[in-house]
């Protein structure tokens, strides 16, 4: 946990001094891709008792007079079809992956590719984590982005990041370069 | 200037730390002349002068805790067993005569059964929470099948792995995921539900899974915009999930319980130590009023769950707050163990 709150700590530390801003950040993925957890995981919470998101939850992450809005919504298939409501002037589009559920890889690459259609996401840069590194039959990163067909992404920064949002593992890289993101966005 | 700040800040520290002490040493003494005035210490004037219930055990259990006694102090967390020991200890301790005050003991074991009922009730609910489904393990498959068939009476499960789960509200083929976080806890909460009050849970299921049927007035009307109406009438997916739904009114019931804010409903319906099925009743009332509430609320889609669910808990947190509260008098299957 508290590599997690050194990450988001130097998250904000490296845009302190430039003007204070909000950031909205969307989680999206399947159902049990593991969304909650990470936005706990974010937020410095226990993340013992959860349960299926019916909805979304948001989760705000003030410091500095710097705010960062994360969306985590549901991953079910009859909520998919809101995705779209919560696009707009979305900053950062986080995208997770059970890396252990390999009966869906092409479910979710599907999901993605559609997803970064959406106007509303044009150049949003993304990153992907592949979650649940911490089972035995999780698949590696690399295989996961080949899966996808990543490198056909030309118009976006992306990147792929092995995280274990139960240990918290990972997740701290994935927030490093998301702040490298926005400081180059910015000049 | 800030120096100034934090002195001002000390002193004021140091006023309330004294305050606290002349509180403390004030109730110790109207505690003192009371007894002597009344003959009777604070443990039987409670008994003498509330009624049997949370109020009544709600004081016994504050009384002990602050006492600076050991004996009464470690009271709450006895083992059930050890109660009646305990009991002739305090009377020891506290100089009452069990030949001249024969009610006294009866009242305070009845107190001390449920307020470590509550506590053992906490950790069997705990354990059963943090046992997650395993579908390796032939009881947990039962029990999930036993909920399909429960729920589904006329139309039979056509393999474990299936869509037809969704149609109880599970998000995919396999419900083993969607147990999480409640692990167990869920499962049992749900086929407790779906067996013990089978009608009133397939009234539900059909419930949510029903498009709603809107009728409004001209006023509602004009407050909204058109392309918001159209939405309105025409959106489909204005139920919500039966089984995640169970599994969030589950983690609710939880949340209830751990705190504490539960103790009134338990010490009021449970004349000894609250049960698991005492536990399991309150989550089949607290399925039945949200249901209810959400239909009030009429919300526009499902995406406004998490915000509904925050106001039913508030609500249930308030209610809770009066020392009269029971949250199931209607459910039937409860009736037999309410006798107060």
């Amino acid at each position: 946990m508290g590599e997690v709150q050194k990450g988001l700590l130097s998250v904000i530390q490296k845009l302190k001094g430039s003007e204070e801003q909000e950031l909205r950040i969307v989680l999206l993925g399947l159902d049990n891709a593991g969304k909650t957890t990470l936005l706990k995981r974010l937020a410095s919470e226990e993340v013992n008792t959860i349960t299926p998101t019916q909805g979304f939850n948001i989760k705000s992450v003030h410091s500095h007079g710097f705010k960062l809005n994360v969306w985590d919504i549901g991953g079910q298939r009859a909520i998919r079809t809101y995705w779209k409501k919560y696009l707009g002037s979305t900053d950062m589009l986080i995208y997770v992956i059970d890396s252990a559920d390999q009966k869906r890889f092409e479910e979710t690459g599907q999901e993605l590719s559609e997803l970064v259609e959406d106007e509303n996401l044009t150049s949003v840069p993304l990153l992907v984590f592949a979650n649940k590194q911490d089972l035995a039959t999780a698949s590696s990163a690399a295989d996961i982005a080949e899966g996808l067909n990543l490198h056909t992404y030309r118009d976006r920064p992306w990147q792929i990041q092995a995280c274990s949002a139960l240990s918290g593992e990972g997740v701290q890289d994935g927030m490093n370069w998301i702040c490298s993101q926005i400081t180059s966005r910015k000049k | 200037m800030m120096g100034g700040a934090v002195q001002q800040d000390a002193h004021r520290m140091f006023v309330q730390v004294c305050l606290y002490f002349y509180c403390k040493c004030l109730w110790r003494c109207l505690k003192f002349v009371v007894r002597k005035l009344t003959g009777r210490c604070e443990l039987q004037r409670i008994c003498y002068n509330t009624k049997p219930g949370a109020g009544r055990t709600m004081k016994i259990e504050t009384s002990l805790r602050s006492s600076k006694n050991k004996v009464l102090q470690n009271a709450v967390s006895v083992h059930p067993d050890a109660i009646e020991k305990t009991i002739d200890t305090i009377m020891e301790l506290k100089k009452i005569n069990p030949d001249v005050n024969p009610q006294l003991g009866v009242s305070l074991q009845g107190c001390l059964l449920q307020i470590v009922g509550y506590r053992n009730l906490i950790a069997q609910v705990e354990k059963l929470r943090r046992e997650p489904y395993d579908s390796e393990d032939p009881q947990h498959e039962e029990m999930l099948l036993k909920l399909w068939k429960c729920l589904k009476p006329d139309s039979p499960l056509e393999a474990r792995i299936s869509k037809q789960w969704c149609e109880i509200g599970f998000q995919g083929d396999d419900p083993k995921t969607d147990f999480r976080g409640m692990g167990l806890l869920g499962l049992y909460n749900l086929l407790f539900f779906a067996e013990r009050d089978a009608a009133a849970a397939q009234q539900i299921l059909s419930d949510s899974l029903q498009p709603k049927y809107r009728e409004v007035s001209k006023e509602e009307l004009s407050k909204f915009t058109k392309a918001e109406w159209e939405k309105k009438k025409f959106d489909k997916a204005i139920g919500y999930s039966f089984a995640i739904v169970g599994i969030n009114i589950t983690d609710l019931a939880y949340n209830l319980l751990v705190s504490g804010a539960l103790k009134t409903h338990f010490y009021n319906v449970a004349p000894e130590a609250p049960t698991l099925s005492h536990f399991q009743q309150t989550f089949c009332y607290l399925m039945h009023e949200f249901h209810k509430f959400w239909i009030e609320e009429d919300p526009l889609d499902i995406m406004e769950f998490n915000r509904v669910r925050e106001k039913f808990h508030k609500r249930i947190i308030k209610q809770l707050q009066n020392p009269n509260m029971a949250l199931c008098p209607h459910f039937a299957a409860s009736e037999s163990l309410i006798n107060l």
